[in-house]
């Protein structure tokens, strides 16, 4: 089996290679058989790496411990799920499940849009199918799943293996990584896109529309691989927080931050022709950022704890990278006159204005944890010193850049294309700014003094006003119109522009958010040594021990605290923090038990026995407002697949500023 | 027999392997100069006085370093520099700003400032451009210019 599914991927390889030849030729010597015969060939490629996936996938099922990947990351005892997990638990699997998630991608491309972009597919399926052809070489050569453990020239069966990470056996784990791939390998589509488009010197937007609908959808896969991981962290490690600033951590951020500029950016050249070049730039660093995180995550340039083995595959990932990105700056450069401005922009105060400093702040911010992450490599390499860059340079840093962000966010929509005047500015931000500061005097009335908290919760409030008044003021104008209820008619507000209004859902998801990790900074914590009947206090909660427990069953072994919770008083449940250890791989983990409220949740870690194994020590936290980053998420989700439905009415952007220029250049929509 | 032995002989690794020491070390003088030394057990990014990591092979011992260098009436800066004799500028979370390492924290704020200073280059150049194409060709295009209306009329319609 192990030699098909390695047969399988190496054909795979070959039939990638073709389909970039074949489309390129094909397009070159104006050969319309060599064109197709390509296209046919990205459907082979799918199907071989579904073959290779199968036959993994089969393996780790039945326990095919003679495979060295199998008897790294999968046991007997392991639940069926978890074994099917253990598909991405490893540096080969993950590359297969990569290359997978990318066939299928060209596919339902090729499928989709075959028709509609004739003239860019050739190119779309070379930049796919080089990508493609490129991970299947490192799962060919150097990384391959289907290796044997051999022994004198003997193939060896380890009758078990060491079981997947405990760590990563939690339900969110079966989860977060297909969503994290879906988001890094989903970019490789709008990417190919756009370089179709600039090879080709597409006329119109219809490739834009194309390339933003799959950005909107990668988008979200990535941010819901985000916020599961974080989500992970939370629930799993047991330390009470959701991000750490771990290298792997601010990776799977980066091409999130620069795909959340280009979506912005990119309004700007649907609706004005404008920003051509730096729409391409930013699409091709969320492409090459992607490669650059599994480069991060794969060869142990930097340490980090999530990070697979090191491996020898740098040198490939980083000669891609290379090649990638002088392909995309010549490319770019060479057709910078296709990709001038149609339009001017006319004011600074303007909301093309908005979008250039959202756009800054969100680059900037990204540069950030990019600079921070690969700061102790540089810094090594040219002083030979070893320093540390922790959560103090992240925080002190990003806080800044995050708030003014939301700022941005509020201002956004207050400000009016084209150009405002002060008169109008002065009325957009009154209440606006009112309700902010209203916000900070009432904290400030209750003893809070946290200038960062104090700061952020009066801009949360700012974008919360402009986002509810932009709601009402359109829901009031069409229920007076249509005599409909203000309900009734903010569904038909939605519907009318899906795309605007899903996108204040998402803002106002984002601002759930930003409460959410505002709450941390008013954390409690205590450090508890307990024996059965023991009474303790955090904040307002009494934690009462009712039992200690200790058991095992075929995966692991567990010591488990049944703890009584009072609040004020009054009991309001049991909690029963627990601690296993893993007997494959002889590793202990935290099952944390939380009690959820809007308001604050209270989190009780197991962390272990004391000394003499007579006490349990407990970790009590109090989060205030956590549970608002869970929200937030969904309603980011919701706003998103908003954003997504088709608008009932198809809306034209005339672009005014060119009456009387008449350019050839810019078609009139219609 | 043999299963009930094995359950106990497991248990017991259970307890040995998950017992911890309590940490109650984080005392004021921890939080202070702890703030501003990395926790060096290379599985988090905190300081030594926020690591959560319970029995933390590196806070732990940091932390009760910490306290006797304070009940020595060490000054906070004295237990830093103590920390970096004996580690490096590694054991700070962040490197001093001087020579290379003041880049760390510089760059971000070099890069906002070349931001800004891109955007006012391009705005002016955008407006110097579209006032010279306005003054080049003042007159309309007839065609152009009723396509125009079409859409602002269709545009209104909808409206209503």
């Amino acid at each position: 089996m192990e030699n098909l599914g390695a047969l399988a991927l190496l054909l795979a390889f070959c039939f990638a290679i073709y389909a970039v030849l074949g489309s390129l030729v094909g397009r070159w010597k104006k050969k319309p058989f060599l064109t197709v015969s390509a296209e046919r060939a990205v459907f082979v490629v799918w199907g071989l790496v579904a073959i290779a996936s199968s036959i993994l996938v089969y393996a780790l099922m039945a326990g095919d411990f003679r495979l060295a990947y199998v008897a790294a990351h999968s046991n007997k005892s392991m639940p069926f799920y978890y074994k099917f997990a253990s598909w991405w638990g490893g540096q080969e699997g993950s590359l297969l499940f990569w290359t997978f998630l990318l066939s299928t991608y060209s596919v339902i491309v090729v499928w989709s849009s075959r028709k509609t972009f004739r003239d860019m597919m050739p190119w779309i399926i070379a930049v796919l199918m080089t990508t493609a052809a490129f991970f299947l070489l490192l799962i060919t050569v150097p990384m391959s799943p289907f290796n044997v453990l051999t022994l004198n020239k003997g193939i060896q069966d380890m009758g078990d293996g060491q079981g997947l990470n405990p760590l990563l056996q939690y339900w969110t784990m079966v989860i977060h990584p297909p969503m994290l791939y879906l988001g890094y390998v989903g970019f490789t589509v709008p990417f190919a896109f756009a370089i179709a488009s600039l090879i080709t010197k597409q006329p119109g937007d219809k490739w834009i529309m194309q390339t933003r609908r799959w950005t909107l959808v990668t988008w979200l896969f990535q941010s819901t691989g985000v916020l599961l991981g974080a989500g992970w962290a939370y629930a799993v490690l047991g330390w009470g927080g959701y991000w750490g600033w771990d290298p792997v951590e601010n990776a799977s951020l980066l091409p999130w931050i620069t795909a959340t500029a280009f979506l912005h950016s990119v309004m700007m050249q649907e609706k004005k022709g404008m920003m051509k070049v730096w729409n391409m730039v930013l699409i091709s660093a969320t492409f090459f950022l992607c490669i650059f995180g599994t480069t991060l995550t794969r060869t142990g340039i930097v340490s980090s704890v999530h990070a697979f083995a090191q491996s020898n595959i740098g040198k490939y990932l980083v000669t891609f990278l290379a090649i990638g990105i002088a392909g995309v700056v010549y490319l770019i450069l060479d057709r910078l006159e296709y990709l001038k401005s149609e339009t001017h922009l006319e004011s600074v105060v303007s909301r093309e204005s908005s979008f250039l400093f959202n756009n800054l702040i969100l680059l900037a911010s990204c540069f950030a944890i990019l600079w921070g992450t690969l700061f102790p490599v540089i810094s090594e390499a040219v002083t030979g010193d070893k320093i540390s860059v922790d959560r103090p340079f992240f925080e002190r840093v990003n806080i800044p850049i995050g708030l003014f962000l939301l700022f941005l966010t509020g201002v956004g929509p207050l400000v009016a294309w084209r150009r405002s005047s002060l008169d109008s500015l002065r009325r957009a931000f009154l209440w606006p700014t009112v309700s902010g500061l209203a916000v900070i005097g009432i904290l400030m009335g209750f003893g809070v003094r946290h200038f960062y908290a104090l700061v952020s919760f009066g801009l949360c409030m700012f974008v919360t006003w402009t986002v509810i008044s932009e709601f009402y003021k359109g829901s009031r104008s069409i229920s007076q119109r249509m005599n409909k209820n203000l309900a009734a008619a903010a569904f038909e507000l939605t519907w009318r522009n899906t795309r605007r209004y899903g996108g204040y859902i998402v803002h106002m998801g984002i601002v759930l958010m930003f409460i959410g990790f505002t709450g941390s900074a008013f954390n409690q914590d205590a450090t508890l040594e307990v024996d059965t009947g023991t009474v303790s206090h955090i904040g307002h909660y009494e934690l009462r021990i009712a039992d200690l427990q200790q058991g095992e069953n075929d995966n692991y072994a567990w010591h488990k605290a049944v703890i009584q919770v009072s609040k004020d008083g009054s009991p309001i449940g049991t909690l029963e923090p627990e601690r296993r250890l893993y007997k494959a791989s002889k590793q202990p983990t935290s099952e944390v038990s939380i009690r959820r409220r809007i308001n604050e949740d209270l989190y009780l870690n197991f962390a272990g026995m004391s000394n003499d194994n007579s006490k349990a020590v407990i970790q009590a936290f109090v989060f205030p407002l956590v549970s608002c980053i869970w929200m937030g998420y969904w309603v980011l989700f919701f706003g998103t697949l908003v954003c997504m439905v088709p608008p009932k009415v198809k809306l034209a952007y005339a672009r005014t500023e060119v009456v009387g220029v008449a350019r050839k250049n810019v078609p009139v929509e219609n | 027999m043999y299963r009930w032995k094995t359950s106990v002989l497991l248990l017991f690794i259970v307890g040995v392997s998950i017992a911890q020491t309590s940490d109650s070390t984080v005392t004021p003088a921890v939080q202070r100069a702890g703030s501003k030394l990395a926790c060096l057990c290379g599985g988090c990014h905190n300081t030594i006085a926020n690591c959560p990591m319970l029995g933390c092979h590196y806070a732990v011992p940091a932390r009760e370093k910490v306290n006797k260098l304070a009940q020595e009436s060490k000054s906070d800066e004295e237990i830093v520099q103590a920390f970096v004799r004996e580690t490096g500028i590694q054991a700070l979370a962040v490197p001093p700003a001087t020579g290379f390492n003041s880049l760390l924290m510089r760059m971000p704020w070099v890069v906002i400032a070349l931001g800004l200073l891109a955007i006012a280059w391009f705005v002016r150049r955008q407006r110097s451009q579209g006032t010279a194409q306005a003054n080049a060709s003042p007159e309309m295009d007839p065609a152009v210019l009723s396509r125009y209306r079409e859409n602002i009329e269709k545009d209104v319609s909808r409206l209503d």
